[in-house]
C-alpha cells in the first residue's frame, strides 16, 4: 500500500544520484573549458601563467551563475610546479547567495602562517591526483578557506598524460539538503495523497488529538515517509530527513528498525539507509540523550 | 577585483573596532599577525592609504603605528622605486609587545579570555570526539606532531593555534571554527613562551596528545575536561606574568630581565611605563 510506494529506496537513491550528477556535470563542463583553451599545449612549450588561468574566468563565472541555486564556488587548482609564480595557483570564484558579483577566493599559501591553506594535501586535491578519478569530500568545515560547511566535488584535469590540476565545485551542505528534502517531501506527499487521500495534515491532526508533542523528525511518524540517511564512505551522514542523525554526525551503528535497506549509490561513494518508521526510536549517534 | 581572502589573513586587514588608542591597536593587530605568520617575513605591506582605509583608521594614525613598528624593528621602510614598508620578524620585539599587552590588560580580562577559549575549545573537543572521522583524527595527530617539532616561539604559537583550529573543524562546526580562528589572533599577542626549564613544553604536548587520544576513544567528556584544564593552566600562567609585571612599579629595561619569564638576550625592549 502507500508505505511501500513512498518507501521505495530506489527513488531516494536516484534523487541523490541525479543531484550529484548535476554538480559533476558542471565540473565536467569546466574541465572541458580548461582543455579547450589548450592550456595543455602551453606546458610542454612554456610555463603555464596566471593570465592563461585568467582566460578561464568568463566561462567559469557563467557556469557558476547557471548553477548558483546549488553551487557556491567553482574553479581550478593547478598542479604544483606547473605555474610560474606559485602564488597564483588557484582560480576559484564564489557567488554566495544574496550577492550579485562573484568574488575570487584567495587563500594563504605561506606554510609558515597560522592561516596556511594546504591545497596539496587537501583531500579534494590529493584524491583525484592519486586516483585519476572524480571525488566528493565532505561534509567538512573548510577552515581557513571559505569557512563554510561544504561538500566539495572535484575531478582531475589530465592532458596527454600530464596532470594539470583539479577542477571543482563547492556545494554548501545546507543547499544540498534543501534540494533533496524538497524532492523527497514532494514525492512522499504525492504518495500519501494517491494512496488514501491522507496528506500530512491528517496525520498532524491525529498527532494533535492524541496530545502528542509533534517534534522534528517525529511529526511524520505515521509511517508514510521512511527515515532516509545518506552516509559517506567514512560513516558520516551527508544528508538525512531525520533529526536524530544530521549532516556531519557519525553513525554509531545500524539504525534500529524493521525493513532497513542499505543501498550503494550508483557511481557515488555513498550509501543510502532507509528505515520504515515502525519501531520505537533509539539513538543513532553517540552521546545523544 | 572583488576578492575574499582565506579567513586567517582576512582578519588582519579588517577594520579595527576597539576605540581606545587607535595607533596602539594597529600596532597590536599587525604585531600579532606577524607573530602568527599571517604577514610573512619580508612581505610588503599595502600602501599607507590603502592600509589605513582597510583598517578604518586615519592615515596619520597609521603613520604613527608604522613608526612605532619601525622603532621596534618589526617594519622596515625603503624609499624610492620598489620601496615601501616591509615586515621583519623579530622574536624579541614580539615578546616585548606581548609583555606590554599582558601588563596593560586587567587580570579579569585575561581570566575571561581564558574562560571563553576553554568554552569554545572544550566544546569543540567534545563534539570532535563524537563526530571526527578517522581521517580527521589523523589530521589532529599530525597537528600535534607539528607542535612537537616546533623549536621557536613563533612556531609553537602557530602550530598550537592550528591544533585548536583543526579540533574545531573536526567538530563539524563552522561557528566554533571561526571563533577559534579569532581567538588565536587575540591570544597571539598574549602568549609568552618561557624558557623550558620546568618542562612545560613537554607537558603541554602530552596534554594535547591525551586530548586526541580521548577523541579517538570517542570519550567526549574526557576530551573536554582535558582541554579545559590545559587552557586553565595556560591562563593561570598568563595572569601570574601579568601580576609580576604589574608589581614592578619602577619598570625599567633592567628590571625587565628579572621578570619571571625573562626575554632572550639582546632584546630591544623600548617599553616605557605608560607609553
Amino acid at each position: 500500500m502507500m508505505t511501500s510506494r513512498a518507501a521505495d529506496p530506489a527513488f531516494y537513491a536516484e534523487t541523490a544520484e541525479s543531484l550529484v550528477e548535476r554538480v559533476f556535470g558542471a565540473v565536467g563542463r569546466l574541465r572541458e573549458e580548461v582543455l579547450d583553451r589548450r592550456l595543455t599545449d602551453l606546458t610542454p612549450h612554456g610555463p603555464l601563467q596566471a593570465r592563461h588561468l585568467a582566460d578561464l574566468r568568463p566561462a567559469l563565472i557563467e557556469l557558476l551563475r547557471a548553477h548558483r541555486d546549488i553551487v557556491v564556488g567553482m574553479g581550478m587548482i593547478v598542479a604544483p610546479g606547473l605555474l610560474r609564480g606559485e602564488r597564483h595557483r588557484m582560480e576559484w570564484w564564489q557567488l554566495p547567495p544574496g550577492r550579485d558579483q562573484p568574488a575570487a577566493l584567495r587563500v594563504d599559501l605561506n606554510p609558515e602562517s597560522l592561516g596556511f591553506y594546504d591545497c596539496d594535501s587537501a583531500e579534494w586535491f590529493d584524491v583525484p591526483r592519486r586516483t585519476g578519478r572524480r571525488h566528493i569530500v565532505g561534509p567538512y568545515v573548510d577552515a581557513l578557506g571559505t569557512d563554510r560547511y561544504l561538500l566539495t566535488f572535484t575531478a582531475p584535469v589530465v592532458a596527454d598524460g600530464t596532470f594539470l590540476g583539479v577542477v571543482g565545485a563547492d556545494v554548501p551542505v545546507a543547499q544540498f539538503e534543501r534540494h533533496l528534502l524538497r524532492a523527497w517531501g514532494d514525492r512522499a506527499l504525492v504518495a500519501g495523497q494517491v494512496a488514501g487521500g491522507a496528506g500530512r495534515d491528517v496525520r498532524q491532526g491525529r498527532d494533535a488529538r492524541q496530545g502528542r508533542d509533534v517534534r522534528a523528525g517525529e511529526g511524520r511518524a505515521g509511517g508514510v515517509e521512511p527515515e532516509v540517511l545518506i552516509i559517506n564512505s567514512q560513516g558520516r551522514v551527508v544528508v538525512s530527513n531525520c533529526a536524530r542523525a544530521l549532516s556531519g554526525d557519525l553513525l554509531a551503528g545500524e539504525p534500529a528498525g524493521t525493513g532497513t535497506v542499505r543501498l550503494d549509490l550508483l557511481d557515488v561513494p555513498w550509501q543510502l539507509l532507509l528505515t520504515e518508521r515502525l519501531v520505537p526510536r533509539r539513538p543513532l549517534v553517540r552521546n545523544q540523550p | 577585483m572583488p576578492t575574499t581572502i582565506g579567513t586567517g589573513r582576512q582578519a588582519v586587514f579588517a577594520p579595527l573596532d576597539d576605540g581606545a588608542g587607535r595607533s596602539e591597536a594597529v600596532v597590536r593587530r599587525l604585531g600579532s599577525a606577524i607573530a602568527l605568520g599571517l604577514i610573512a617575513d619580508g612581505e610588503q605591506l599595502p600602501a599607507e592609504s590603502e592600509l589605513a582605509t582597510s583598517l578604518g583608521v586615519a592615515t596619520v594614525t597609521l603613520r604613527e603605528a608604522l613608526s612605532d613598528l619601525r622603532r621596534r624593528g618589526l617594519v622596515q621602510t625603503r624609499r624610492g622605486r620598489g620601496g615601501g614598508s616591509f615586515v621583519r620578524v623579530s622574536e624579541p620585539a614580539l615578546t616585548a609587545l606581548t609583555k606590554r599587552r599582558v601588563r596593560e590588560l586587567g587580570s579579569t580580562d585575561l581570566r575571561e579570555l581564558g574562560e571563553f577559549h576553554a568554552a569554545v575549545a572544550g566544546t569543540a573537543a567534545r563534539l570532535a570526539a563524537e563526530r571526527a572521522t578517522s581521517a580527521e583524527i589523523d589530521r589532529l595527530n599530525a597537528a600535534v606532531g607539528r607542535y612537537a617539532e616546533a623549536s621557536t616561539n613563533a612556531a609553537r604559537r602557530r602550530t598550537e593555534g592550528r591544533y585548536y583550529i583543526e579540533m574545531a573543524a573536526a567538530a563539524q562546526s563552522v561557528r566554533l571554527t571561526r571563533q577559534e580562528i579569532e581567538l588565536q589572533s587575540e591570544l597571539a599577542e598574549l602568549q609568552l613562551f618561557p624558557p623550558d626549564t620546568t618542562g612545560w613544553a613537554r607537558e603541554t604536548l602530552g596534554r594535547h596528545r591525551a586530548v586526541v587520544a580521548a577523541v579517538k576513544d570517542r570519550d567526549g567528556a574526557r576530551a573536554r575536561r582535558l582541554t579545559e584544564e590545559t587552557i586553565g593552566l595556560r591562563t593561570l600562567a598568563m595572569i601570574e606574568v601579568h601580576l609580576s609585571l604589574g608589581a614592578k612599579s619602577g619598570y625599567t629595561l633592567d628590571s625587565e630581565a628579572e621578570a619571571s619569564w625573562s626575554t632572550p638576550e639582546g632584546e630591544v625592549d623600548d617599553d616605557q611605563p605608560g607609553c
